[in-house]
């Protein structure tokens, strides 16, 4: 573990890499405070520009957009009772009241000292957590992989919005796509309808900035506060504030490992983490603490839980190659594009990156408060910014983020047509991260389920005899019976409660 | 739309994916002579495999589709606010269809003006201004830092930063 971290020190201590995570850290509090985008938002307009740096400096940057876009949130939801992202939406419970009670530069610095030290937590357990998993998960052989791609694809199809069977068929859209092009086994062409433009499939960027930032946009002009100028308190939050979450401790650790956990379970996110946290420190909390009217502990509870969030959510990402949500499945995309493949094989294979990856990450959470202490006026000054100006500054970083990967003018076509395949989705209440989990995991899926079968002369008991994989499948079985169980069991009360005579419903 | 027009548009559109799957397995793959054999030579087993077990996801779906009349509202609700998407939607879509033709520089600012406009801003002199600035500024720095070539167009039309 210490060795892992000393070989990073090299390729972190560079003025690039140390002064990208700083530029990092500021462009996702922004993209995090700003309502409509958030840190996955920040990493998809940003990514070209990640892949174009030395690898360490790029993921440096495009992680620490991610640590700051998961904290950047909390300055909306404190000030306008408007979450940047849904993960700050637990918040807004008693940051926004807080705001109201004249407490908003205390509440804050609460939010990003919390943030900070919750991520920090998170840091302490990836670096631990994360080569350990990556240990065992080396002695893993093809069918090991097959069964824990498929647990990855169940568990965030299961658990992302919508109704599980949604999720399910969203994730074997994005599977069927990663099936587009060239067939690694038998080089023969697959769905390319003889374009040469599909010989390599869809190009992951322009699938995910179609799916999730052109629809996103269409789904902001559909709102009437395109000119809107939000009246807001110019809030300076101190370096006290460490102090005042300090004061906290017990709340905070329950929170982070609450954070950490759900991080690591994929599919689950910050979102459930701070809501969770937010009920675990309720549920803790004396009465004159007084939850949900403007309590300090509220705050640290949901921050901490979210940056926390983002060290889990590291852990499986890195040690597995199976990312917890779509963010760090951009930042899988964007390890794969540079030429890494996470999993055991990167811990063995370039320990120096991996030492330097948990030092931008731990580093990242260390420049989250400071950073945030002295620019949060400006942030909150561009709050004041109308979406009319905001919607085509990001169409147009979408589209030369896009086309300067490949310099082609069909990945844009490729991204709308997304963009319209994301908007039916969203319509339609379908969830759109299985998608891009499907199109990130699929290969690894397909390639080690073919290599099972050509072990064991295509037989199909070779992931029942080996222990891991047979215990992978026993899970599987477990999470989708549950699942099946809950929602018959909604289904039920659902209908018993429209089987009731209607005024007894009211 | 409505929610219940989405979802089944999007019910079609699975349908016709699979449908897609098996078309080409029986056509272009069988052709290739990648479409039969072991897991190393058939290149069909997999995507087949998947849209076999979305034909039954599909099949769940429809019943539930079917009895469950729940109609949540859509996100596009208003009249005039499905007509600015649609419209941005438009200009977007005209942008990229000009944009090999008439190269990044003669067609982002007045997209991104005629989105500025579709917003509400009126000041036809401020969109145009505030969109010239956004476009070149952007692509100052993708150029000029990151070496990005941003389309020309057929006036050949770069910027030499």
């Amino acid at each position: 573990m210490f060795e892992t971290i000393i070989g990073g020190f090299d390729l972190f201590f560079s003025p690039l890499a140390i002064a990208l995570t700083f530029a990092g850290i500021l462009i996702g509090l922004l993209v995090g405070a700003l309502p409509g985008l958030g840190p996955l938002m920040g990493i998809i307009l940003l990514l070209p520009v990640a892949i174009s740096l030395p690898p360490l400096a790029g993921m440096g940057f495009l992680i620490s957009i991610f640590v700051g876009g998961s904290c950047g949130g909390a300055i909306s939801a404190i000030l306008l009772r408007i979450p940047g992202t849904p993960i700050a939406a637990a918040t807004l419970l008693d940051g926004y009241p807080m705001a109201q009670k004249g407490e908003a530069s205390k509440a804050i610095g609460i939010a990003l000292a919390a943030s900070s030290l919750g991520g920090l937590v998170g840091g302490v357990v990836l670096i631990v957590a994360a080569p350990v998993l990556a240990g065992f998960a080396s002695r893993f052989a093809p069918p090991e992989y097959t069964m824990l791609a498929i647990t990855g694809l169940l568990t965030i199809s299961l658990i992302s919005e919508g109704t599980f069977v949604k999720g399910l068929l969203a994730c074997c859209f994005g599977l069927l796509l990663s099936t587009i092009g060239t067939d690694e086994f038998s080089t023969g062409y697959r769905f390319t309808f003889g374009s040469h433009h599909m010989l390599n499939g869809f190009h992951i960027v322009a699938v995910v900035v179609g799916l999730f930032a052109i629809s996103e946009m269409t789904f902001q002009m559909a709102r009437d506060d395109l000119m809107d100028k939000p009246k807001l308190e110019i809030a300076r939050p101190s370096l006290k504030a460490v102090v005042q979450t300090l004061r906290h401790w017990k709340n905070l650790l329950r929170s982070s490992a609450v954070g950490v956990f759900f991080g690591s379970l994929p599919g689950a996110g910050g979102d459930i983490s701070s809501f969770s946290s937010y009920a675990v420190a309720k549920s803790f909390a004396k009465p004159e603490e007084k939850y949900g009217e403007g309590a300090e502990g509220g705050v640290v509870a949901t921050e901490a839980a979210n940056n926390a969030t983002v060290g889990g959510t590291l852990v499986p990402t890195l040690a597995l190659g199976i990312p917890g949500d779509a963010s760090s499945a951009m930042l899988l995309g964007a390890l794969l594009i540079l030429g890494f493949i996470p999993g055991p094989e990167m811990f063995l294979m370039q320990p120096d990156f991996v030492g330097g990856l948990f030092l931008v990450y731990m580093a990242s959470n260390v420049m989250l408060f400071f950073a945030g202490i002295l620019a949060a006026p400006f942030f909150i000054r561009v709050l004041l910014i109308p979406k009319a100006y905001l919607i085509p500054t990001i169409l147009i970083l979408c589209c030369i983020g896009t086309f300067a990967l490949q310099g082609s003018v069909f990945d844009l076509m490729v991204m709308l047509g997304f963009g319209l395949i994301g908007i039916l989705f969203r319509l339609a209440k379908y969830p759109l991260a299985p998608i891009v989990l499907g199109l990130i995991l699929g290969p690894i899926l397909e390639a080690n389920l073919r290599r099972s079968l050509l072990i064991s002369r295509d037989g199909y008991w070779i992931f029942v005899d080996r222990p891991v994989a047979a215990a992978l499948i026993v899970i599987d079985v477990v999470i989708l019976v549950g699942f099946a169980v809950v929602s018959v069991r909604r289904w039920r009360a659902a209908k018993q409660s429209c089987g009731l005579d209607p005024h007894m419903r009211d | 739309m409505s929610s219940k027009g989405a979802e089944w548009a999007a019910l079609a559109f699975f349908g016709a994916l699979v449908a897609l799957v098996f078309q080409q397995i029986a056509t272009s793959m069988s052709e290739q002579g990648i479409a039969s054999g072991g897991p190393y030579d058939n290149a069909a087993s997999y995507p087949r495999s998947v849209a076999v077990f979305m034909m039954g996801l599909l099949a769940v779906q429809l019943v539930r589709a079917s009895f469950l009349d729940t109609e949540p509202q859509s996100e596009l609700r208003t009249v005039a606010g499905f007509r600015r998407s649609v419209g941005l939607l438009a200009v977007f879509a005209l942008y990229l269809a000009c944009l090999n033709w008439l190269g990044y520089h003669l067609s982002t600012t007045p997209m991104a003006a005629a989105v500025m406009w579709l917003c509400g801003l009126r000041n036809v002199v401020k969109a145009v201004g505030v969109a010239f600035i956004l476009a070149f500024s952007l692509a100052f720095a993708f150029e000029k830092i990151l070496n990005v070539v941003l389309p020309s167009g057929v006036f050949s039309l770069n910027i030499p930063w």
